[in-house]
C-alpha cells in the first residue's frame, strides 16, 4: 500500500463511511423528475405519475399494520405523530416544509425505511413518484 | 493447568450476554419504525449495561477489572502473531486480542447508544445520525471479528471460550481462580433490565432520557426531523 498517498487514503476512508458524500440540494420538483426518469428506465410501460394513485397509496394500508398516514396523518401539510413513540414529525408536504424531498440521500433513505414498514417491501420508483406527486398537490 | 477454576464472575457473564442480545436486537430493529419502541429500549439498555460494566471494570473481581487486561500494543501484536502461528499464548483471563474487542465494543456501544439517545431527544444536529449508523455498523464488524476470534482461539487452545462465558470456568492453576461469583449482583443486573423492559413496553413508564410511549417527547431544540 506504499504507493497510495496518505491524503488519498484518508479521503477513501472517509468516502467509505459516507461522511463526505456530496449532498446536492434539489427542489421537490427536481426529485419528482428524477423519480419519473428512473421509473421510465426500470419499467418501459410507465406512463407518468399519478397524484390520485399516490394519495391512495399514502392513505391506505397494504397488508401491514400501518399506512403512511398512520404517522404522517391524512393531512401531510400538518405535523405528524410517530405511531409508536408519539414523536412529532415535521410536515411532509413540500408546500408546508420546503426542505422535504430536496436531498436525494434522504429521499432514498426514508422511502427505503418507511416503505418496508408500510408495504413490507421496497417501493418502486413509480410508486415513490406517485406519492411525491400527491404531496405536491397539497397546498399549505 | 487442567484444573477448572472460576474466572468470570456472574455479573460479567450476565453483562456479556445481555449486551450481545441488546445489540443484535437494536441492530435488527434499527431500520424499522414499527419496532422503534424496542429499538429505543434496547439501545437504552446497552447504555445502562455498559455504564455498569465501566464501574465493574474498576471494582469487580480480578479478571473483570480493566487493569488485568490492559495490554501494550506489543503484547497484542505478539498474541495475534502467536495465534496465526497456530500456537496462541494462553491467558487465564481475557487474551490481548479479546481485550481489544472489549474496549472497542464498550466504546462503540456507548457511542451508538448515546448518539441514538441524543437523536431521540433532538439534541445535536443531523451529523449525529451519521455517527449513530457508523458506530453501529463498526460495532457489528467488531462483533463478527470477535466471534471469529473466539472460535479460532477456542479451537487452538482446545478450550471452549464461549462456554466459559456461560459457566464462568476455565482451566488454570488453583491460585488463579476468583473467590467470589457475586451471583446476587448478576441477578440484580438481569432483574433491572427485565423490569425496565416490562415497565417501558407494558406499563407506560420510561427511565430518565426516554419518554413514556403514550406521551410525546419534549423537543429540546427545534422540532425538525424526518422519520
Amino acid at each position: 500500500m506504499k504507493h497510495i498517498p496518505h491524503k488519498l487514503m484518508i479521503m477513501l476512508a472517509l468516502a467509505a463511511t459516507g461522511l463526505t458524500q456530496p449532498v446536492f440540494a434539489l427542489t421537490a420538483a427536481d426529485t419528482l423528475k428524477q423519480l419519473e426518469q428512473s421509473a421510465k428506465q426500470t419499467d418501459p410501460t410507465f406512463k407518468g405519475v399519478s397524484a390520485q394513485r399516490g394519495e391512495r397509496l399514502f392513505k391506505t394500508t397494504h397488508g401491514a399494520e400501518w399506512s403512511c398516514a398512520s404517522c404522517h396523518t391524512d393531512n401531510p401539510a400538518a405535523s405528524g405523530k410517530h405511531a409508536k413513540t408519539g414523536k412529532v414529525i415535521a410536515p411532509l408536504a413540500p408546500a408546508a416544509n420546503a426542505e422535504r424531498f430536496t436531498r436525494p440521500d434522504k429521499v432514498e433513505k426514508w422511502f427505503r425505511r418507511n416503505c418496508n414498514d408500510v408495504l413490507n417491501r421496497a417501493c418502486t420508483a413509480s410508486e415513490q413518484g406517485d406519492v411525491l406527486a400527491y404531496l405536491m398537490t397539497i397546498k399549505n | 493447568m487442567s484444573n477448572k477454576i472460576m474466572v468470570w464472575d456472574f455479573p460479567t457473564r450476565t453483562f456479556h450476554w445481555l449486551l450481545a442480545l441488546s445489540f443484535v436486537g437494536a441492530f435488527i430493529t434499527g431500520d424499522s419504525e414499527r419496532y422503534r419502541d424496542i429499538h429505543l429500549l434496547l439501545g437504552y439498555t446497552m447504555i445502562g449495561l455498559i455504564g455498569f460494566r465501566l464501574i465493574w471494570g474498576i471494582v469487580g473481581t480480578r479478571y473483570a477489572r480493566f487493569n488485568t487486561f490492559w495490554f501494550k500494543p506489543s503484547a497484542i501484536a505478539s498474541y495475534v502473531r502467536s495465534m496465526f502461528q497456530g500456537k496462541p499464548q494462553h491467558y487465564v483471563g481475557h487474551n490481548p486480542a479479546g481485550s481489544v474487542a472489549i474496549f472497542l465494543l464498550l466504546g462503540l456501544g456507548l457511542l451508538s447508544g448515546l448518539s441514538g439517545l441524543a437523536i431521540y431527544n433532538e439534541i445535536g444536529g443531523e451529523w449525529l445520525e451519521g455517527l449513530h449508523e457508523l458506530s453501529a455498523n463498526a460495532m457489528l464488524a467488531v462483533v463478527i471479528v470477535h466471534i471469529v476470534g473466539v472460535f479460532v482461539s477456542s479451537f487452538l487452545h482446545r478450550e471452549n471460550l464461549a462456554r466459559a462465558m456461560i459457566t464462568g470456568t476455565k482451566s488454570g492453576g488453583p491460585a488463579e481462580g476468583i473467590q467470589q461469583r457475586h451471583a446476587w449482583l448478576g441477578l440484580l443486573l438481569l432483574a433491572t433490565v427485565v423490569v425496565t423492559a416490562y415497565a417501558y413496553l407494558y406499563k407506560d413508564w420510561a427511565p430518565p432520557g426516554l419518554t413514556p410511549l403514550s406521551q410525546q417527547p419534549v423537543a429540546t431544540e427545534k422540532r425538525k426531523h424526518d422519520d
